[in-house]
């Protein structure tokens, strides 16, 4: 029955990509097309005077520029697609966020002006002699700073920068009572660092407004190219959806950055209007280190209190999250409901209460992030039990064991109630950290770390970790507050000659979609996966998406492949039935034809579809046509799990942190393509311990980002790690029908604080009883720690 | 990005004001500057050759020297413009006398930086201001030398 699933298929697109043949937003050319570029604030905080365009419109190529003063007032600005209100029930601040600025610039790379010209560098060129007075500010760039009385202000009428604050779990004064009661209480200060997302092709989009069709169309390199137009049709523009076409073509990589709606989009489509022409702007890797809209950036006190037997007792975090200049399209749900509600962890913590201040910052906006909230969360948890096993001299792995939460498939034995909000579907959670213990060889690790003569520090560190995926019913995220529904739609379309074009709201941009969803069509449909084409990211083709973040795509956009499979087979079987003049109910589907049960009458998949579209010998009533479309809205959230060990080799000399080996165990539910899988893992892994060792936006206190470029922002490289050793466990969703749980982001979340904890264990052992030490881990900041 | 220094002449402090003071001095000594203009008093207009290091480029600005205790201490304050980025600088300077008629100048101040020099090489930037801090020096006390061989 399965051909396909299950098998690691290669990848069908990775021919085009291997061969330069892929086709991305700035590849497209267009008759006539001319090129922007968009002038950015050097200044983080700063009052325009004036802005002189006499001499750059004058400059050689220039088509025209626009200011923000050029930008009508009923042109609103970029939305926020998510709410949260204020503990007392205030609504949440979200100042205007306008495509140029017009008087105040909030953050460096705020948008001043777009020149358009005949040629990019024509604009750059012309974009220099724009002359633009300002008076500069003080600026605010810490989001616990932020928040005291006296800091700059970002915004006029949000005293404090307080954009939202927020609270979930057990009331406080019960966690404070239990913490009382602890025998142990383990506390930590940490901050959880501003990554900037990198993803390996720059934003970029086309927009162009056809007189003919009265038309617009926008190339885009996005996420979910249905999502950016109804927020820019509907929130930004004010133009009627169906003449607005989005187009989000092959799109490299996104890592959550690509799934706003950007200033950009909307600027290319409105800018195209008034001078009837098509307009290209991609940005530099400079500009994108500005605004591509930044991850993390917490600022996190933490208590986790223990019993004598070694039982959590309760759970105390407050957070400051820094939102940036704006608010993005998911900012706030991110510190919120995809963070707060992740603090249960693997764990029975009985009492839980989370606290989350989240402020405005004169600094690039900061959103969802490989993980979005989830690494936070897992961070915040895994170094608090690792650092209190370390302080209570227990075992690491001995007091995690003892913490979790008991298996329950989600079928017979009902998900697991959380203290914050959710209820897992299904989890089995001792199986991943034992089988990670077993491939690590932990007994003979510890033996070798305690008999270490070569000057080196040997450290172990873990991390046990669950996260909420598959995001989500549309009724559960709306009342969290989310402005969208989160479902997702498929169209199968049966073509004639029986061969597939199924058409999905999700969108790839790295994770093979063309390849996973098909393997799942050919499979059901029994068919060849050459005669399946998975068309995606055209608004014109697609009925509708919500796009691709989250983990989402197997688990929402795969299960709405597989509601039109059933009613294609579902119709199909009627068919059939006719043409083998029995009853649907006596056949059998498989091997890609309909068999009377029993018997050797059979009718191929081809022959049926035929007869749908050429209906001459057909079911009475029935409609001609093989063609259904979905759309899937799932019961609850998917929650994988695992269990991340790392193991540092730190020279006592320099405090050069090697890491030596990285075990991970995943429980993704079911695997499609277990390649796939492995290669997201992989991917997922490189971005947290990057985030570990490597990575970190760093503002000076004036808002400048002062690594901006590759030569001062450590990305990871190959040989940066170990061959990663990967294995997992099958627990499946009990509530999609494909048992999937999703992949995309575990690597990111569960390795993180396994590195950090590795080196503070290496630390102890060597005699240096250091609770932090802040990411990422470089030599200097290694070797001040073993100073102390 | 802080610049602090001090650096010591064979010069009591009042000769070396003298010389701080003089216009045409500190278009001698200075690396990069092509032209200072007077705008007025103790204002001038800058234009410049600089080289930070990954990146190069033509400034022009302003420089205008302000708080002056002769023969004591005095304040720099400078806004440069390129297209690289801008400096707003404001740097402090006091002078000391030691003994056996010589003198020392201390300098302590911040250089805000934006635009591309603020974003790439930053952390070598204190490096090169150093460099180009001590080129001043150098080249100050050859002058001096220069100076009183000629007298």
């Amino acid at each position: 029955m399965t051909k396909y699933i299950g098998k690691s298929v290669k990848r069908v697109e990775d021919k085009r990509f291997l061969t330069g043949q892929g086709k991305y937003t700035d590849d497209i050319k267009m008759p006539g097309m001319v090129y922007a570029y968009i002038l950015r604030s050097p200044y983080a905080h700063a009052t325009i005077n004036s802005i002189d365009v006499e001499a750059a419109s004058k400059a050689d190529g220039v088509v025209a520029i626009f200011t923000g003063n050029d930008i009508p007032e009923s042109i609103a600005g970029v939305p926020c697609g998510w709410q949260v209100d204020f503990k007392n029930g205030d609504t949440m601040k979200e100042p205007p966020h306008p495509l140029l600025v017009r008087k105040k610039v909030r953050h460096v790379g705020d948008g001043v002006a777009i020149v358009i010209a005949n040629s990019k560098a024509q604009a750059k060129d012309a974009s220099e002699l724009v002359d633009v007075d300002y008076d500069i500010h003080d600026a605010v760039t810490d989001p616990k700073a932020a928040a005291q009385d006296g800091a700059p202000l970002v915004h006029e009428g949000v005293p404090n920068n307080m954009a939202f604050d927020w609270e979930l779990g057990n009331p406080k004064e019960e966690v404070a009572a239990a913490l009382a009661s602890a025998t142990h209480v383990t506390e930590l200060d940490f901050v959880n660092q501003r990554m900037v997302p990198n993803a390996m092709e720059p934003r970029s989009a086309i927009g162009h407004y056809d007189t003919a069709y009265d038309k617009y169309t926008l190339y885009t390199s996005t996420q979910n190219p249905h999502l950016t137009r109804l927020l820019m049709c509907a929130f930004v523009l004010g133009l009627p959806e169906h003449k607005v076409r989005v187009v989000g073509p092959d799109v490299g990589g996104g890592f959550g950055s690509k799934i706003f709606h950007y200033a950009e989009e909307a600027l290319v489509i409105w800018c195209s209007k008034q001078i009837l022409k098509p307009i290209k702007w991609t940005c530099d890797r400079s500009e994108a280190f500005l605004t591509d809209a930044h991850g993390r950036d917490h600022v996190t006190n933490a208590k986790m209190g223990f019993d004598a037997d070694g039982k959590i007792v309760a759970l105390q975090a407050h957070t400051y999250a820094n939102m940036g200049a704006y608010l993005s399209t998911f900012a706030p749900a991110v510190p919120t409901y995809l963070h707060g509600t992740l603090l249960q962890g693997l764990y029975t913590t009985p009492k839980i209460n989370v606290d989350v201040t989240a402020t405005f910052t004169h600094t690039n906006a900061v959103d969802a992030y490989r993980g979005a909230g989830r690494p936070e969360a897992t961070y915040l948890l895994e170094r608090l039990i690792d650092l209190a096993a370390l302080e209570m001299d227990v075992d690491p792995a001995e007091l995690r064991l003892k913490n979790f939460i008991a298996p329950f498939d989600g079928v017979e034995q009902e998900g697991y109630v959380t203290q914050v909000a959710l209820q897992y579907d299904s989890g089995n959670y001792a199986p991943v950290l034992n089988k990670a213990l077993e491939m690590v060889g932990y007994e003979a690790f510890r033996e070798e770390q305690k008999n270490l003569s070569n000057g080196k520090l040997l450290g172990i560190g873990f991390s046990t970790y669950i996260e909420a995926c598959g995001i989500a019913p549309s009724a559960v995220v709306g009342s969290l507050g989310a402005r969208a529904g989160l479902f997702e739609s498929a169209q199968v379309r049966v073509q004639p000659t029986g061969k597939v074009s199924v058409y999905s709201g999700s969108h790839s941009h790295g994770q093979g979609h063309e390849t996973t969803f098909a393997q799942i069509v050919a499979d059901r449909m029994g068919i060849a996966l050459e005669d399946v084409e998975i068309i995606h990211g055209d608004s014109d083709s697609v009925a509708f998406g919500m796009g691709t973040y989250g983990s989402r795509s197997l688990a929402v956009g795969g299960s709405a492949i597989v509601k039109s499979i059933d009613k294609v087979l579902e119709k199909g079987a009627k068919i059939a039935a006719h043409l083998l003049e029995a009853s649907s109910d006596d056949l059998e589907y498989e091997g890609g034809k309909w068999t009377v049960k029993g018997t050797d009458k059979s009718v191929g998949f081809g022959d049926v579809s035929l007869t749908a579209y050429v209906p001459h010998n057909y079911p009475e009533g029935l409609e001609p046509g093989l063609d259904f479309s979905s759309f899937y809205d799932p019961t609850n959230f998917t929650y994988p799990f695992g269990a991340h060990i790392a193991i540092v080799e730190i020279d006592k000399e320099t405090g050069y942190t090697k890491l030596k080996r990285f075990i991970a165990v995943d429980d993704v539910g079911n695997v499609i393509n277990p390649m796939i899988v492995d290669g997201q893992i992989h991917g997922g892994l490189a971005q947290g311990i990057g985030q570990a060792m490597h990575e970190g936006a760093i503002y000076d206190d004036t808002g400048q980002l002062i690594n901006g470029s590759y030569m001062d922002y450590c990305m990871p490289r190959a040989d940066d790690f170990p061959s990663f050793e990967i294995d997992r466990t099958v627990t499946p969703c009990p509530h999609n029908p494909l048992g999937v749980k999703g992949a995309g982001e575990a690597g990111a979340i569960g390795s993180t604080p396994a590195v950090v904890n590795a080196v503070i264990d290496a630390l102890w052992k060597g005699g240096h009883k250091v609770k932090d030490i802040k990411m990422p881990l470089t030599p200097e900041r290694v070797w001040t720690a073993m100073q102390d | 990005m802080r610049v602090k220094g001090k650096h010591e002449f064979n010069i009591p402090k009042q000769r070396l004001w003298e010389y701080l003071m003089d216009v045409e001095v500190l278009a001698k000594i200075t690396p990069g500057i092509s032209k200072l203009e007077s705008l007025g008093e103790d204002h001038f207009k800058t234009h410049s050759q600089i080289k930070l290091g990954p990146v190069k480029s033509t400034f022009t600005g302003e420089m205008q020297v302000t708080n002056k205790q002769e023969p004591s201490s005095f304040q720099i304050n400078m806004e440069q413009l390129s297209k690289i980025g801008n400096a707003h600088v404001v740097v402090q300077m006091n002078l000391e006398d030691l003994e056996e008629g010589k003198s020392a100048l201390e300098f302590d101040g911040k250089a805000n930086l934006s635009g591309v020099i603020a974003r790439t090489g930053q952390r070598v930037l204190s490096g090169v201001a150093n460099a180009i801090t001590k080129d001043v020096f150098k080249a100050l006390e050859e002058h001096i030398e220069e100076d009183n061989t000629l007298a």
